[in-house]
């Protein structure tokens, strides 16, 4: 885990003080953690019930991604859930931040977030291995 | 001899304060062949606690060669030839031969702006009078807004109880001057350096944190300040331009400012009726409409067109108290309309201010434009990053996020706005045919 570069890239943002989680993820399975695989305690209460909901909008995403679906995000209760799709596939880079964050400017991070896993994915030598990760974190 | 014009982009994404300090200092300089004559250094509030500023600033003059003029400061993001972002540092360096470089600082800009602008600007003054070459350009970057913190409140932006909204309208001078917490009057200091130095080519940009208004710093050389103006002043026999654009658009919604307050920062009055619940009636929106959270979906796309000294000045609305409308700058009483934007409209903009530079081959190009965008546009902002470089190409530019900005030329006076982008592009004029 420690030299995931897609891990790193999590890890990156999570020292932001407004993503309180942030995973990539696909339906019913997380792929990817940040290094220590800890959130911040803030989404610990609310955390299955957001997980429920998440994998709902992931069939979303799914049917439409091939559509050009490349951003949605729901609130629930103080929490605002975010989810950045990889183009022409349905997993995502998904991040939980407070209700009243200035989500302009976590925006421009978590997309730079996204372009940085997309081309990780997309360089053999470092594409994280997610068939062992989703062994790891399989939630359904 | 011969011209020689280098410029170069630093960067750091690195979190601990000194590493990126290095970083973006090493990252700018290697790609120069001569030391620089000016570095421009701007990051994002993050540092304060990964080491703090000052190491911050030791890292970068661990690189960077004694007596290099630095000055700088904290802003809610920057974009450059490598992206856009709102956490990490950057640069821009320019080497040049042919180039006289001044900075200036002056302190206690909340407490007294007159005194700190007139410091700073004679200091570029006496640097730069002599100079030979033709034309001068001026970075006006000033310490920006603080929210103070109301006892029992916070730091709101909306505050609803009209006891404490009358008690902080009385005490925002107060606050000003004792704490130095308030208002940042860049609009004021920025009018009073264009008397100082009027044929300058100026842009004015001000610092700030994450949007939260709780703490900004500025860099002058290796001293790290709060609430202080640092200049930049730069003489060349480059062809030079600013602008400002702005995507806002009237309506047909106009009312009259019949009660300021607050040093002329404060609508208290519309109409002859409290400001609030009568801008509300002229947009359509509903009694208690506006709240912390609705105000950053809703009031930022309606700016207000207000009037200073016959000039249009475009603003948002920061913060709301009760009953009255506190704005970023001085007003005057009178007419005023409000206008509208979408994002459309902001890259627009962007568009619209690149072409007035269509007859300029750049060198190298300084922007500033207002973290309100940055806010609204979200990640989307990386479509002005687009159209810079399409412009620009390969060369360096640097635009820095300001909460409140604006340009000065002889030809176009001074145009202080908000939700503006503001362009000063260096370069070569191409002779018509």
């Amino acid at each position: 885990m420690r030299d995931d570069p897609i891990a790193q890239v999590l890890d990156d943002l999570m020292r932001l003080d407004d993503i309180y989680a942030c995973i990539v993820a696909r339906r019913n399975m997380i792929s990817v953690m940040p290094t220590d695989e800890q959130f911040k305690p803030e989404v610990n209460q609310i955390w299955d019930v957001i997980k429920r909901a998440m994998d709902d909008v992931f069939t979303v995403i799914g049917e439409y991604s091939g559509a050009g679906l490349t951003e949605i995000e729901f609130r629930l209760q103080n929490y605002e859930v975010l989810f950045y799709v990889f183009p022409e596939m349905e997993n995502a880079l998904v991040a939980i931040v407070p209700a009243l964050a200035n989500k302009g400017l976590l925006e421009v991070e978590l997309e730079n977030a996204r372009r940085d896993i997309f081309k990780i994915m997309n360089t053999p030598s470092q594409t994280t291995d997610t068939t062992q990760k989703d062994e790891l974190y399989a939630t359904a | 001899m011969k011209e020689t014009l280098e410029t170069a982009i630093g960067m750091s994404r690195k979190w601990e304060a000194r590493d990126a300090g290095r970083e973006v200092a090493e990252t700018a300089i290697q790609k120069l062949n001569r030391p620089p004559d000016f570095f421009l250094l701007f990051s994002t509030i993050h540092y304060e606690k990964y080491g703090g500023f000052q190491e911050f600033l030791n890292g970068v003059w661990d690189v960077l060669p004694k007596g290099t003029p630095l000055i700088g400061g904290t802003v809610p993001g920057f974009m450059n030839n490598y992206g856009c972002f709102s956490r990490g540092a950057s640069a821009l360096a320019v080497s040049s031969t042919d180039m006289d470089v001044a900075v200036g600082v002056g302190k206690n800009s909340k407490r007294n702006p007159f005194r700190a602008a007139k410091q700073c600007a004679e200091m570029i003054h006496n640097q730069l009078k002599d100079t030979p070459y033709k034309n001068k350009f001026l970075l006006n970057f000033i310490s920006g807004p603080v929210i103070p913190s109301i006892p029992g409140v916070g730091q709101k932006k909306y505050i609803r109880s009209g006891f404490v909204s009358k008690f902080a309208l009385q005490a925002l001078g107060l606050s000003q001057k004792l704490m130095q917490k308030g208002l940042s009057r860049e609009d004021e200091i920025f009018e009073k350096t264009v008397q100082q130095l009027p044929d300058y080519q100026m842009i004015l940009g001000t610092s700030m944190d994450d949007y939260k208004g709780i703490k900004n710093y500025q860099f002058f050389n290796e001293q790290l300040l709060t609430n202080a103006v640092v200049n930049l002043g730069v003489a060349t026999d480059l062809d030079l331009g600013v602008h400002t654009t702005h995507g806002m658009k009237p309506t047909d919604l106009h009312f009259t400012i019949t009660k300021l307050g607050a040093q002329r920062h404060a609508i208290c009055k519309i109409n002859n009726k409290p400001a609030v619940p009568e801008f509300l009636r002229l947009l359509d929106w509903p009694e208690g409409f506006l709240t912390e959270e609705t105000m950053l979906h809703t009031i930022l796309y309606y700016p207000i067109s207000l009037r200073r000294q016959g000039r249009d000045v475009p603003v948002v609305t920061p913060l709301i108290m009760k009953d009255s409308i506190l704005v970023p700058c001085v007003i005057d009483d009178g007419e005023v309309s409000i206008l509208t934007v979408s994002g459309q409209d902001l890259i627009q903009a962007v568009r619209e201010n690149l072409r007035l530079f269509n007859d300029i081959q750049p060198e190298f190009g300084l922007l500033s434009t207002c973290m309100t965008i940055l806010q609204t546009l979200g990640h989307k902002t990386n479509i002005i990053q687009e159209e810079l470089h399409s412009y620009f190409k390969d060369k360096s530019f640097l635009l820095f996020y300001s909460a409140g900005e604006g340009t000065y030329s002889k030809d176009n006076d001074i145009t202080y706005a908000n939700m503006s982008f503001n362009t000063a592009i260096f370069g070569k004029q191409e002779t018509k045919k």
